[in-house]
C-alpha cells in the first residue's frame, strides 16, 4: 500500500495563528490595536474617570486655555469653555457618545447587512430584481441627505441620529456584501459545494464567509469611518445631540462662535475624531493585510 | 453598443421611477399638500407635475423650488468639479509614484498623507481653513461664493461661466472674485479627494504591476518608463474611474457639509436654510435633483469605461 | 561550448515564517544549439530558476550564484538596467497561460511592434506612419514563421479574442523577433489541447533546428519532452538531482529519483498486468516550509541510508552529473 503520511512531524499553523503571527510582526499595527482597546475601554468607563461632570459649570474659571499655556489652571488640564465647563470631561463624554454610537451602528449594520445581503445574493427571480432596483435607487441618494431626511421624519435627538445614520449607511453595506458574495458564488469551490448538495446556510458558512473576510474588513472599516463622520456631521449641523449629550460634532459647532477667543475648544474635538478614525483605520488595515498574506 | 445603451437607459428609468416613489411618499408624509382622493391618483398627478418641472413653490419666498434647487446644485457641482480638478492633478501622480515604488520611504510618506486626509473630518478642516488664512495674514474670502458687489445674473447656474458673461460690466473682476471665493472650500474638499484618489490609484497600479503582462514586458527589454506609459497607465485607469463612480454620492455629501461652514450658496446651504425655516418641500426635490444627476453621471461613466477599456467591451458582448 | 553556465544557484525567499531555501545549489549547463529539458514536479522550482536567470525576481528573494555566465557575460555583475537590455536581445522567455502575459488593453499589433528590432524613427510622427507598414511586414513575417496564417485578423485583435494556442504562438513570435541566443520555455503547453501541444513542440523543435536557437524547456511531464531534448536535467524540491545527455539519462539513470521517473513513463506496448499497481515513489512532495535536511529526496528514497542527512556533492561522470551518495554505477 502507499504510505502517504510520510511526514508525521508536519505541523502546520492554523490559519488564525498564521494571521496573528503576520499581524504582530508589524509594530504599528500592534500599537494601533492597543490604542483601539484603550479608546474603547476609556469610552466605556468614561463616566467613572471623568474629572468633573460634563455639565458642571465653574463660573469663576471661564475660557481657560490648556495647562501648558500661560494663565491656565492645573485643575482643568485642557482648559474650560465659555460657561466654565471642563473641556477634558466634555471631550471624554463626547468621545463616549461618538465612538460607542459608531461601534453600535457598525455592529447592527454588519448583522443586518450580512443577513439581507446574503439573502439577496441567494435569491433569484422577481424578488431579487425588485430588491436590486430598490437598492440602486437608494444608493444614488447621498448618505448625508438620507440621514437628514430621516432625522426630520423621526425628530431631532441623539438616538434618532444614530438610527438615521445606520439606515443611511445600510444600502451601501448591503451592496458591498452582495458584490463580495456574488463574486464568491461564481467560483469553482462553491459550485462543487453546491453539487455536494449543501444547503444555502452551509454554503454561506463554509464556502463563502471564510473567503470574504478581507473585503469584509474593508467594508466594516468604511462603515465605521462613515458612521463617525456622519454622527459628528449631524451633531455639527444641529440635527443630532442636544446640550445634554455633548457629542463631538456638537462640541465643534458650539465652539464655532468662540473660535477666535479660544481656538483650543474647536481644536481638541477635531483631533479626537481624527485620532479615533486613524487608529481604527490602521488597525483594520493591519488585519486586512495579514489576512491577505495569510491566504497567499 | 446600442443594445447596451438601451439596457442602461431602461435600468435608469426603473431606478428613476423608484426615486419618484420615494420622493412622493416623503412629500406625502411631511407636507400633505392634498387631502382628498386616493394615493395612486396623487402619485400620478405628482409624476405629471414633475414631468413639467413643477416641484411646487417655496413657502418662504414663493419661488419655484425646482429652479432654486437647480441653481444651488449647479454651484455645488462647480465646487466638486473644481476640487476634483485640483485633486486629480495632485493625487494621480502621487498615487502612481506610491504604486510604483511600493514599500519604500516615498510610498510610506504618500500613504500616510492619504491616511491622514481620509481620517480628517471635513467640516472640522473647513473650520480650520476659515480661521487659519486670517491668522497668518492672508486675506481670503470665507463666506459666500461671490462678493455681493457684483450682480451676476443667473444664466447657467455655473458662476464661472456666468461671471464670464458679464465681462463688459466688470471685466474679469467678477471671475477672479469668484475664483478667490471657491479656492478655500474646494481645497478642503480636495484634501479628502486627494487621499481617496491616491489610495485608489496606488491600489490599481500595484494590481497592474503584479500582473503577468508587466513581467512579459520586462522580458521584452522595455525600460521602466516605457512600461509605465505603454502598459500600466492604460490598464490602471478603468478600475480607478469605476471606484470613483461609487464615491460620487460621498463627495456630494461632504461638499454639502463644507458649504454650510463656508456659507457657500450651494445645495447644502439651500437645504440647510430651508429646513431651518421648516420648508420641507425642498427635501423631495433635492432627492430628485441630486439622485437624478448621479444616475445620469453613472451612465456616462459606464459609457466612458466601455469606450476606453476593451475588456469591458468584451464583457458587454458576453452579456447579450 | 556552454551557452549558459550556472553553478550553485541558490534562492531564498523571506516569508513570515522565516527564510526558506527554495532552490538549493542548482547547477545548470546548457550547451549552445541544443534543447535542454528541465524536468521536475510542479512546485519543485523550475519556474524560479527561469525567473532567476532573467533577473525577474521579487524583492523578497535572495538570489546567490557562484557563477552565472551567458556566453562570456557575467549576469551576476550586471546592473538591472544592463540586464534588461540583454533580456530583450539574448534571452527570451515564453510562459504558461500565455494569455495573461499579453496586455489585455492593447492590440496584438502594438504589442508585437514593441519587440521589433531597430525601432526606427520613434520621434517623428510622419516617419512613424511610414514605418507602420514596414512594421506590419515584419510582424507578418514573424507570424507566418510560427504558423499563423490569418495574420490580418490576429494582428487586429485583443488577446481575449484569441485562443490560448494562438496566444502562445504570438508569444513565441515575440520571443524570436530578436533572434535570441537562448529561449526559455516555461511549461509552454499546460492547459492546451493535445493537438496544439504537438504544434507548439514541433514549432520549438523547428526553431532549434533551423535557427540554431538554444532552448531551455521546462516541463513537469518527463514523457512529453524527453524525446525532444538533447540534454535533460531533473530537479526535485529545488535540488538538481541528475543531469546529462538524453542517452545517459534514459539508458543509464544513476539517481534513484530518475529511475523512478523513468519507470513512471507508461509504455503501453509493454505488458501491464490487469489491475496491477502502477509504480510511484512512496509519499508526496514535502511543503516548502518543512523540507527535510540533507538530500531532500531522503524520506522517500528507496536507497536512503544514514549519510543521506548530509547534502551530497555533485559528482561528474563524463558529463553525467548526479547528486547522490549511492548512485547506481556501471550497469551497462
Amino acid at each position: 500500500m502507499l504510505i502517504n503520511n510520510e511526514f508525521n512531524e508536519q505541523k502546520i499553523q492554523s490559519p488564525l495563528q498564521y494571521i496573528w503571527s503576520i499581524f504582530k510582526s508589524k509594530n504599528i499595527t500592534v500599537i494601533a490595536m492597543w490604542a483601539v482597546f484603550f479608546l474603547i475601554i476609556v469610552s466605556i468607563f468614561a463616566d467613572s474617570i471623568l474629572p468633573y461632570s460634563h455639565t458642571l459649570q465653574h463660573p469663576e474659571m471661564r475660557l481657560l486655555p490648556p495647562y501648558w499655556v500661560d494663565g491656565a489652571s492645573v485643575n482643568h488640564i485642557l482648559g474650560t469653555d465659555d460657561l466654565g465647563r471642563d473641556t477634558l470631561s466634555r471631550l471624554l463624554k463626547g468621545m463616549q457618545l461618538t465612538l460607542l454610537g459608531a461601534l453600535l451602528i457598525t455592529f447592527s449594520i454588519s448583522i443586518l447587512g450580512l443577513i439581507i445581503g446574503a439573502t439577496a445574493s441567494l435569491m433569484k427571480g422577481v424578488k431579487a430584481s425588485i430588491m436590486h432596483h430598490f437598492l440602486d435607487a437608494l444608493l444614488t441618494i447621498p448618505t448625508l441627505l438620507t440621514a437628514i431626511i430621516l432625522i426630520i421624519l423621526f425628530g431631532v435627538s441623539y438616538e434618532n441620529s444614530l438610527l438615521a445614520v445606520s439606515l443611511s449607511l445600510l444600502p451601501q453595506f448591503i451592496r458591498g456584501i452582495y458584490i463580495c458574495i456574488e463574486n464568491e458564488l461564481n467560483k469553482q469551490h462553491v459550485i462543487a459545494l453546491r453539487l455536494d448538495g449543501a444547503t444555502n446556510l452551509r454554503l454561506l458558512r463554509y464556502g463563502i464567509f471564510p473567503n470574504i473576510i478581507e473585503p469584509l474588513t474593508t467594508l466594516l472599516n468604511r462603515v465605521f469611518t462613515m458612521a463617525i463622520l456622519e454622527i459628528t456631521t449631524l451633531g455639527f449641523l444641529g440635527f443630532g445631540a442636544n446640550s445634554e449629550q455633548v457629542e463631538l460634532g456638537y462640541l465643534i459647532s458650539k465652539s464655532l462662535e468662540l473660535v477666535y477667543l479660544s481656538p483650543y475648544l474647536a481644536l481638541f474635538p477635531g483631533i479626537a475624531i481624527f485620532l479615533i478614525i486613524i487608529v481604527f483605520n490602521i488597525f483594520s488595515e493591519g488585519i486586512r493585510h495579514s489576512v491577505i498574506e495569510g491566504e497567499e | 453598443m446600442v443594445n447596451f445603451l438601451l439596457r442602461r437607459v431602461y435600468l435608469l428609468c426603473i431606478t428613476a421611477l423608484i426615486l419618484t416613489v420615494i420622493a412622493f411618499s416623503l412629500e406625502h408624509w411631511t407636507v400633505h399638500t392634498q387631502i382628498e382622493g386616493n394615493i395612486l391618483t396623487h402619485y400620478l398627478d405628482y409624476l405629471v407635475s414633475i414631468g413639467q418641472g413643477d416641484f411646487g413653490l417655496s413657502i418662504t419666498n414663493n419661488e419655484p423650488i425646482f429652479r432654486t434647487g437647480l441653481v444651488a446644485f449647479a454651484s455645488t457641482l462647480e465646487l466638486c468639479l473644481f476640487a476634483f480638478l485640483i485633486a486629480s492633478v495632485i493625487g494621480i501622480p502621487l498615487g502612481v509614484f506610491a504604486g510604483l515604488e511600493r514599500n519604500n520611504g516615498l510610498d510610506y510618506t504618500i500613504m500616510s498623507i492619504a491616511l491622514i486626509g481620509l481620517a480628517l473630518p471635513v467640516f472640522w478642516v473647513a473650520i480650520i481653513f476659515t480661521v487659519l488664512p486670517n491668522a497668518i495674514g492672508w486675506m481670503m474670502p470665507i463666506d459666500g461664493n461671490i462678493s455681493p458687489l457684483f450682480e451676476v445674473p443667473v444664466v447657467t447656474g455655473f458662476l464661472f461661466i456666468d461671471s464670464l458673461l458679464v465681462t463688459e460690466q466688470y471685466q474679469f473682476d467678477a471671475f477672479i472674485n469668484h475664483m478667490a471665493h471657491i479656492i478655500l472650500p474646494s481645497s478642503v474638499l480636495a484634501i479628502f479627494l486627494i487621499s481617496e484618489i491616491i489610495r485608489l490609484t496606488r491600489h490599481a497600479i500595484t494590481m497592474v504591476m503584479k500582473s503577468n503582462y508587466i513581467k512579459a514586458a520586462l522580458t521584452k527589454g522595455l525600460t521602466r518608463r516605457q512600461i509605465v506609459f505603454r502598459h500600466v497607465l492604460k490598464n490602471a485607469l478603468p478600475p480607478i474611474i469605476y471606484q470613483l463612480r461609487l464615491q460620487i454620492s460621498t463627495i456630494i455629501s461632504f461638499s454639502m457639509a463644507i458649504e454650510i461652514v463656508f456659507s457657500y450658496q450651494g445645495a447644502g446651504m439651500w437645504l440647510f436654510a430651508s429646513i431651518q425655516q421648516e420648508d420641507y418641500l425642498v427635501l423631495p426635490s433635492a432627492i430628485l435633483i441630486i439622485s437624478g444627476f448621479i444616475l445620469i453621471k453613472s451612465i456616462l461613466i459606464d459609457l466612458l469605461l466601455v469606450i476606453i477599456s476593451p475588456i469591458k467591451r468584451k464583457s458587454l458582448y458576453a452579456d447579450q | 561550448m556552454a551557452l549558459l553556465d550556472i553553478r550553485n544557484l541558490s534562492i531564498d525567499i523571506i516569508t513570515a515564517q522565516g527564510k526558506i531555501r527554495v532552490i538549493d545549489k542548482a547547477t545548470l549547463n546548457i550547451v549552445d544549439g541544443s534543447i535542454h529539458g528541465l524536468v521536475g514536479e510542479s512546485g519543485s522550482g523550475k519556474s524560479l530558476i527561469a525567473k532567476a536567470i532573467l533577473g525577474l525576481h521579487n524583492e523578497n528573494w535572495i538570489v546567490t550564484a557562484d557563477r552565472m555566465f551567458l556566453g562570456c557575460t557575467d549576469l551576476n555583475k550586471l546592473s538591472f538596467r544592463e540586464r534588461r537590455k540583454i533580456m530583450g536581445k539574448e534571452i527570451s522567455i515564453i510562459f504558461q497561460n500565455p494569455r495573461s502575459y499579453l496586455d489585455p488593453s492593447k492590440r496584438i499589433f502594438d504589442q508585437m511592434r514593441e519587440v521589433l528590432p531597430n525601432k526606427i524613427a520613434k520621434k517623428r510622427f510622419i516617419k512613424r506612419m511610414a514605418s507602420k507598414s514596414a512594421h506590419y511586414l515584419a510582424i507578418k513575417e514573424l507570424l507566418h514563421k510560427v504558423g499563423i496564417q490569418n495574420d490580418k485578423v490576429v494582428v487586429n485583435s485583443f488577446p481575449h479574442e484569441l485562443s490560448e494556442g494562438i496566444c502562445q504562438k504570438v508569444m513565441i513570435a515575440m520571443a524570436i523577433a530578436n533572434n535570441p541566443r537562448l529561449l526559455i520555455a516555461d511549461e509552454p503547453t499546460t492547459s492546451m489541447e493535445a493537438v496544439t501541444q504537438a504544434q507548439i513542440f514541433r514549432l520549438l523543435y523547428k526553431l532549434n533546428q533551423l535557427h540554431n536557437t538554444t532552448i531551455l524547456l521546462l516541463s513537469n511531464n518527463f514523457g512529453s519532452i524527453s524525446n525532444l531534448s538533447d540534454y535533460i536535467s531533473l530537479i526535485y524540491c529545488g535540488q538538481t538531482v541528475e543531469s546529462g545527455s538524453y542517452k545517459q539519462i534514459l539508458k543509464s539513470p544513476m539517481h534513484p529519483y530518475t529511475q523512478a521517473m523513468i519507470k513512471t513513463i507508461l509504455a503501453f506496448d509493454e505488458e501491464v498486468d490487469h489491475k496491477s499497481q502502477l509504480y510511484t515513489l512512496p509519499g508526496s512532495i514535502p511543503p516548502a516550509n518543512q523540507l527535510p535536511i540533507g538530500c531532500r529526496l531522503g524520506p522517500r528514497c528507496p536507497k536512503a541510508q544514514r549519510t543521506c542527512v548530509m547534502n551530497p556533492e555533485a559528482v561528474n561522470y563524463k558529463g553525467h552529473i548526479i547528486r547522490c551518495h549511492f548512485p547506481t554505477l556501471g550497469e551497462k
